[in-house]
């Protein structure tokens, strides 16, 4: 989930490390014979439940340590993962006032790892805990908006929410009637409907109850205290990993999702993408027990063959990767629609090794998300006569000179090269500007020098919502002095603004997913993003994995909640 | 050659192109008079190891000067897309065996977009070796004037010299290269080197060099220290000759063997420090073929797509080899001593 960013950075990373082509495998001693292995180059880098936020870890800690009122059923079904089952909660909530309040009762016997219950307080602490925004850094702050709760200027003239958290506790007594306990039962007022908040629930961590008594602030960045199925064995080592094991306190009755099938559950981060793809094609010793997030390397498609091959999935992920024209710079719409036309998609695709790592994308909006439709003006793109026929309509002087912006590695490099050929045979000349370092922080400067940039998104819940406003709407992202937000394109459309706030007004996520495809085809009438590729996850699993499910509700990364060992 | 052989130690040890040696001096000996250099170039000749390695470096130089004609008049094609000849179905690589070599991709091509593997190999060549040529020429300037001022003036400033060639030696290198490259280049760019690939070459060729010439510094000094002893040096002295005269007209000239070797030796280090640095992240960037940038990507494909992997590998080798046995070669010729 989240944008993908922090994965885009890694994939550099990644690149950087060393080569350990021919590392082996896991070795480990035989009585691990029922512990799951997780290995992964990318470090986890908050297991704070209002702080994570990243999709693979907002995953496996919903599975495996943090439970929410509602959450997502173990499954490979698409239509089925964005169904919500009650977890802490008896039902799947009351929702009235037209979205705008929602209400939940907590089930009996639900616990904390120290066997005490879970109450209305810790869910209640749990939310309040984004509001203090200098602590609790790095998550999602949706809540921020939606809680009914009065809001004021900052010094920099910026709307901020008249609560600040638990820690200073300055404006308690407005969040304490935003959201209410009474007995067993949690109710949120928020000041606009917010018919996904259930999907937000079951989809994030943010809304999980927190223990006002375990919290250390910045300290319990890594700590879990959990309420799931298993619990961090000591602690978690940032860039190393750490070890889940059974939580006796956590009542298989009470929870009709998750199961204690293995004993324990060993993470291994830092490891490079290399070594990754390396032991689990190799799949020897405890590296049997296997699982991972990291995609098999393109160089070793090939040697997916007979019983590998029986090992590995291919699924869509949820990170759909996209074009953006600055709309600052190439301003002509008949360039930017000669660009949409002569976008070699097939080539740069083939260049970061073909089907298995990318397929063609049809919207911005994966298809996995509620309501989601294929894009008309993305539907027959590779036309490199009528690119010609628009550049030299739009009167501009050629060849037309762009520059095109992306984040550097030898793979992403090759891509380049294939768009760059795509677009200068429609008469383009183009610049390439590979970025090593930092790709985000340059690209979404309002003031920028790109004419195009490359960004990837993935829906933080399953919910168009979380796709186009944060991407599309001036007027969140081009608020600030001299960054576009995540709107890297400075794009900025009063119609496209207008169907936004329809679209929140409706009180359905169905209803607002009609209204935001009016808003995607506006998008893509208007060039303002031209898709490019649904990135794959091309993983294995070692052969002892059993019950092994990609789920979309998981983010397609390996569900833990049914996870065993043969 | 025993005579002649003496009066080459008899005047500076070992150097070539040596403008005060006694040399016009003993030509009145019965044996027919041979300059040092001619004595040099003499048993280079006879060394047929460094013959082929001088060889195969001029083949590799012409190569690279020739490459971006050769590119321009389209006999060689490093930057089209052949998206053909690879399959996307098996992970984009070259259809075919080999690493789909064929009569007209004798190298076969690049993974992911069918590119030429030659083509882009000689034109990788002459990106490498312009950055390695200027990075030693860069260092072997520094390292000069710095050794010859350094040995020459002795006291305070030697004293702070070396304490700069200490401190230089200390910092750990390639550390330092990964971890400044972001802000130089900026710095760069800012300066008005152009941004991308420019900016990035221009740093490898500034770190190499900057981090390079200690050492070189170092055995320039240590030359000096025995010339500036001898009388030559005094005679300019008396004649009231200038420092600057001294150091560069007088010294300079009795330093271009080691001058000459070093070069020739810190050639091949630059050309795999290129590779290396690619390898890290740093350096010049696909489009644009490096020996380094080609070989990054395709370790990837070491087991996958051998060919791919191996000749990159091979070109950097023979570079590599072929450079340093010339650098050997020169030595033993320059100074056949240094042998025992």
């Amino acid at each position: 989930m989240t944008l993908y960013r922090k994965a885009f950075a890694v994939a550099v990373a990644g690149a950087v490390a060393s080569v350990s082509l021919a590392a082996c495998g896991g070795g480990g001693s035989s009585d691990d014979s029922n512990t799951l292995q997780y290995i992964s180059f990318r470090p986890a880098e908050h297991f704070d439940p209002q702080r994570v936020y990243i999709g693979r870890d907002i995953s496996n800690l919903g599975r495996l340590a943090y439970r929410s009122l509602v959450a997502n059923p173990v499954t490979t079904d698409v239509a089925k993962s964005t169904e919500l089952i009650p977890d802490l909660a008896t039902d799947t909530g009351t929702v009235t006032d037209g979205g705008k309040t929602w209400e939940f009762t907590l089930k009996d016997g639900v616990k904390w790892e120290d066997g005490k219950d879970i109450t209305c307080d810790d869910l209640k602490y749990g939310v309040s805990r984004t509001f203090a925004t200098s602590v609790i850094t790095g998550g999602p702050n949706y809540i921020l908006g939606y809680l009914d709760i009065p809001v004021t200027k900052n010094a920099e003239g910026q709307e901020v929410s008249q609560y600040e958290g638990p820690y200073t506790g300055k404006g308690q007594a407005l969040f304490d009637k935003a959201v209410t306990c009474e007995g067993k039962t949690i109710t949120y007022h928020f000041k606009k409907a917010f018919p996904d908040f259930g999907l937000a629930i079951a989809a994030l961590r943010a809304f999980d109850p927190y223990r006002q008594d375990k919290d250390q602030g910045e300290k319990s960045n890594f700590a879990v205290f959990s309420s799931g199925p298993y619990k961090l064995d000591g602690l978690w080592k940032s860039g190393k990993g750490g070890t889940f094991v059974k939580n006796t306190a956590w009542d298989p009755a009470t929870d009709t999702i998750r199961k204690q099938n293995v004993d324990k559950i060993v993470f291994t981060e830092g490891l490079t993408d290399e070594t990754v793809t390396a032991r689990m094609i190799a799949d020897r010793g405890t590296d049997k027990n296997a699982i991972t997030d990291r995609n098999i390397l393109a160089a070793s498609y090939s040697k997916i063959t007979g019983a590998v091959a029986d090992r590995a999935t291919l699924n869509d992920s949820p990170y759909v990767f996209y074009l953006l024209p600055n709309f600052k710079r190439v301003t002509n719409p008949q360039v930017r629609e000669a660009l949409k036309y002569s976008t070699d998609v097939t080539g740069w695709i083939t260049a970061q090794g073909g089907d298995k790592a990318y397929r063609p994308a049809e919207s911005i909006i994966a298809s996995t998300l509620v309501g989601a439709q294929p894009n008309p003006a993305f539907q027959d793109m590779n036309d490199v006569e009528k690119a010609k026929q628009l550049l030299r309509d739009s009167g501009a002087t050629l060849p037309y000179p762009i520059n095109y912006t992306y984040n550097s590695s030898p793979t992403a490099d090759k891509a380049a090269a294939a768009l760059k050929a795509g677009w200068e045979a429609a008469g383009f000349k183009v610049t390439l500007d590979p970025l090593a370092d930092t790709y985000y922080d340059v690209i979404n400067k309002k003031n920028s020098k790109s004419d195009v940039v490359i960004a990837g998104w993935g829906a933080d819940w399953p919910s168009i919502g979380t796709v186009l406003p944060p991407l599309f709407d001036g007027r969140l992202n081009l608020q600030g002095s001299d960054t576009n937000g995540n709107d890297y394109g400075n794009y900025n459309s009063p119609v496209v603004n207008g169907l936004f706030d329809k679209a929140a007004a409706e009180a359905t996520v169905e209803g607002q997913a009609g209204v935001y495809t009016e808003a995607d085809v506006q998008l893509g009438k208007d060039v303002a993003y031209i898709p490019i590729g649904v990135q794959q996850f091309y993983l294995l699993h070692g052969s002892n994995v059993d019950t092994y499910i990609q789920n979309p509700a998981t983010s397609m990364f390996p569900d833990l909640g049914d996870i065993s060992l043969k | 050659m025993a005579p002649t052989e003496l009066d080459l130690t008899a005047h500076d040890g070992s150097m070539l192109g040596d403008s005060h040696g006694a040399g016009e001096v003993e030509s009145g000996a019965s044996v027919a008079g041979r300059s040092p250099r001619q004595l040099a170039v003499a048993r280079f000749r006879k060394d047929r190891g460094s013959m082929i390695a001088l060889s195969i470096v001029l083949f590799v130089v012409v190569m690279g000067i020739l490459a971006p004609f050769l590119v321009k008049l389209g006999v060689l094609d490093p930057y089209s897309l052949n998206p053909d000849l690879v399959d996307p179905t098996n992970g984009s690589l070259p259809t075919g065996d080999h690493g789909g070599i064929s009569a007209d991709h004798w190298l076969g091509v690049e993974p992911g977009t069918g590119r030429d593997l030659l083509s882009r190999l000689i034109l990788g060549i002459t990106y490498s070796l312009f950055i390695a040529l200027t990075a030693s020429l860069l260092t072997v300037i520094i390292g000069v004037v710095l050794g010859i001022v350094s040995g020459a003036r002795g006291g305070r400033v030697d004293a702070l010299i070396g304490r700069v060639i200490d401190m230089t030696l200390s910092f750990p290198q390639t550390l330092m290269l990964l971890a400044l490259s972001g802000g130089f280049i900026v710095l760069l760019v800012d300066a008005g080197v152009p941004a991308g690939n420019p900016a990035k070459g221009l740093y490898v060729i500034l770190v190499l060099a900057l981090f390079g010439w200690p050492v070189f510094a170092r055995l320039v000094r240590g030359q000096v220290l025995t010339l500036r002893e001898r009388e030559f040096i005094d005679a300019a002295r008396v004649l009231g000759a200038s420092k600057r005269r001294i150091y560069f007209k007088e010294m300079l000239p009795n330093l271009w063997a080691p001058i000459l070797v070093y070069f020739t030796l810190t050639m091949p280090a630059y050309v795999s420090a290129e590779a290396a640095l690619s390898y890290l992240g740093v350096g010049i960037t696909a489009p644009t073929p490096t020996l380094g940038n080609i070989l990054t990507d395709s370790a990837n494909y070491a087991e996958s797509d051998f060919v791919y992997f191996f000749f990159p590998a091979l070109f950097i080798a023979i570079i590599v080899i072929s450079f340093n046995l010339l650098g050997d070669g020169l030595r033993d010729a320059l100074d056949p001593k240094s042998d025992q």
